[in-house]
């Protein structure tokens, strides 16, 4: 190991990636939004919406967000069974 | 005053939920951190999606955002500029042809660099004024965002300055640049999924293109049809926007910012650098969807914003007050944490890169040299800690004197202005001295200042004070080009031998080793064909 702050030779075998799959946290926290907005959509009145043009829009993203996070959540299980 | 937006459970849940990932992202990062290479660029081992999206984030913050949102109301599809012109073609150049030099040398800080290819003090001028301009930058967004939090939501500001600061305190301090950059790719995907409903809801509110081009004057519509003079939106004609924005400042911030290099810097490999700016110009194109048009949307669908009240209105509140026109709560919340983690970000952005220059180029250079990397590592550790105690301190005097604001935003321009002139001559000519590009960024700094003092004493007009801004830039360039030419051809030459690795032509070419279609030159030069048939479109 070289210590000085001077030089830095760093051979490609010493190298430690810093491995976080990134895909788990960001699908974990889509989908978890995903399904809080969804089920918020559902429980909540009509009258709620005629900010947003009428449309419940909460449960359409909810959708959305579950369907992203989900298939960051999808990806990431599939390298981890591959490996 | 009441607070313009009401928040119920459904929205906090939502805030609190990203604070958790955040603060876990941080914690999951701790036990990589055993080198200063881990902790300041991420053990240089990230792939390149991952820098390239945290490379756009990390100048997508919120005050961006909500500037971008303002001059789009202001100025209309023109703001397009600050993207396709003032944008792409710098990443772009970086990314082909500047990054063999930052990342092929090993330097770990731009102001080493400098060091390298200048000498010592060219570095000090550089790395000091950075670290100052970039901890108070963190104070000052940081005043930013509990005022922005105060008035949308009547959160009191002390309580919103500390719990951010701690809340970034901890994952910096946990997983360094990692984290950083982490938590920029979170950011990354909650702005788009945060701001696009507005988007939608705003299109079929208004009809869409057509419903602009119905409604909006011409002069909003176009992004190049009025710049022939200095009679837009703008205030700026061609010259000002093509030389000014897109060539001085837009190279200089997106090159020289090690706010942004460092984030290229932590990649895993030359070819993975060298596409993080090329990977972030993509998106980047795309990000006037959620700025220009919530901003062609606000003057049609506020009442802020009707003719009449046009004069007196406040632009830097549409992008708020559509939020609170559109969105339920539920996806309010999800607008307000896309805002919150862009403030939060930015903020760990500017602490992650004053540590490192602080720790490499100040401490480790003028006060304890050579000491064991586990030393640095601690320095750069307990930097986080009193970075972010300075950034709390000058959100506070920012509360007190809000003028200050805008003074240091204007010194911090004088110092950026020429930088890229520097960088431009020693990456590409061999020929620049040491005292060369000294003198020349020294006088380029004073030129800018000089500029602004005669432009304010009213001995220097435009058409407006962006006009005046991209103006400065060219002047303060221009004076550094040639007093850095000027003065090297008096003063001694570098041995050639000392510039390998440094400087274009000296350095042997990288071999291509990516396959074609992993290629930074192919993928930059669609970027920029990208770029330019956007703008014939909205010509």
């Amino acid at each position: 190991m070289n210590d000085t702050i001077e030089t830095q030779g760093q051979g490609a075998g010493m190298k430690q990636g810093h491995v976080l799959d990134l895909k788990l946290p960001i699908g974990w926290l889509l989908s978890a939004y995903g399904v809080l907005l969804t089920v918020y959509g559902l429980l909540t009145k009509k009258e709620v919406y005629a900010i947003s043009l009428g449309i419940n829009l909460n449960l359409a993203w909810g959708i959305l967000m579950i369907v992203i996070g989900g298939g960051f959540l999808l990806t990431a299980f599939l390298k981890r069974k591959k490996a | 005053m009441d607070p313009v937006i009401t928040l119920n459970a459904v929205d906090y849940a939502i805030i609190g939920g990203y604070i958790l990932v955040m603060v876990f992202v941080g914690y999951s990062l701790k036990k990589y951190m055993k080198t200063g290479e881990d902790f300041f660029l991420s053990g240089r081992s990230l792939p390149g999606w991952i820098t390239g999206l945290a490379f756009l984030s990390a100048n997508l913050g919120a005050l961006e955002v909500i500037g971008m949102v303002a001059n789009s109301a202001k100025y209309g599809i023109a703001t397009v500029h600050f993207y396709w012109v003032g944008a792409i073609p710098a990443m772009v150049f970086l990314g082909i042809f500047m990054m063999p030099f930052y990342y092929g040398s090993r330097v770990r800080t731009v102001p080493e660099y400098l060091k390298l290819r200048y000498n010592e003090a060219t570095r000090g001028l550089n790395a000091i004024s950075f670290a100052i301009m970039t901890v108070l930058m963190s104070g000052i967004s940081l005043y930013a965002m509990a005022l922005l939090f105060k008035i949308m939501l009547g959160w009191p500001l002390t309580q919103s300055i500390l719990f951010a600061a701690v809340v970034v305190l901890l994952y910096v301090f946990w997983g360094g640049l990692s984290s950083s950059i982490y938590n920029e790719v979170i950011q990354f995907f909650l702005i788009w999924l945060g701001l696009l409903p507005i988007v939608f809801l705003g299109l079929k509110e208004v009809g869409g293109f057509a419903g602009f081009a119905a409604k909006l004057q011409e002069t909003l519509l176009h992004s190049v049809k009025y710049l022939g003079t200095s009679n837009n939106p703008l205030g700026v004609d061609w010259f000002g926007v093509v030389m000014g924005l897109g060539f001085v400042l837009s190279f200089g911030y997106w090159t020289t910012d090690f706010l942004v290099v460092q984030r290229a810097l932590a990649s895993k490999n030359l070819n993975a650098a060298r596409m993080t700016p090329i990977i972030a110009s993509f998106p980047k194109m795309l990000v006037p969807i959620i700025v220009v048009i919530p901003g062609l949307v606000a003057l049609l669908v506020l009442p802020e914003f009707s003719s009449a009240a046009l004069p007196t209105a406040d632009y830097n509140s549409a992008l708020i007050l559509l939020m609170k026109h559109y969105l339920p709560n539920g996806l309010l919340g999800l607008a307000i944490t896309a805002l919150l983690a862009s403030f939060m970000s930015g903020m760990a952005g500017n602490v992650t890169a004053f540590n490192t220059i602080w720790t490499y180029d100040i401490y480790g250079t003028y006060i304890k040299k050579g000491m064991p990397d586990a030393h640095y590592l601690k320095v750069g550790k307990y930097t986080t800690v009193v970075g972010i105690a300075i950034s709390v301190g000058t959100a506070y005097i920012v509360q007190s004197f809000p003028n200050l604001m805008d003074y240091m935003q204007l010194i911090f321009s004088f110092f950026n202005a020429p930088l890229f002139a520097t960088f431009l001559l020693g990456m590409f000519w061999r020929g620049a001295t040491a005292w060369g590009g000294f003198w020349g960024l020294l006088v380029g700094i004073l030129t800018a200042a000089g500029h602004y003092a005669l432009y304010k004493a009213g001995l220097l007009t435009y058409h407006s004070d962006m006009a005046a801004n991209f103006y400065q830039a060219i002047w303060a360039w221009s004076a550094d080009f040639v007093v850095t030419i000027g003065v090297s051809l008096f003063t001694a030459k570098r041995d050639p031998k000392e510039l390998v690795g440094l400087v274009f032509g000296l350095t042997p070419k990288p071999k291509a080793e990516a396959r074609w279609y992993a290629r930074p030159a192919v993928w930059g030069t669609l970027a920029v064909i990208v770029a330019v048939v956007l703008n014939v479109i909205f010509w």
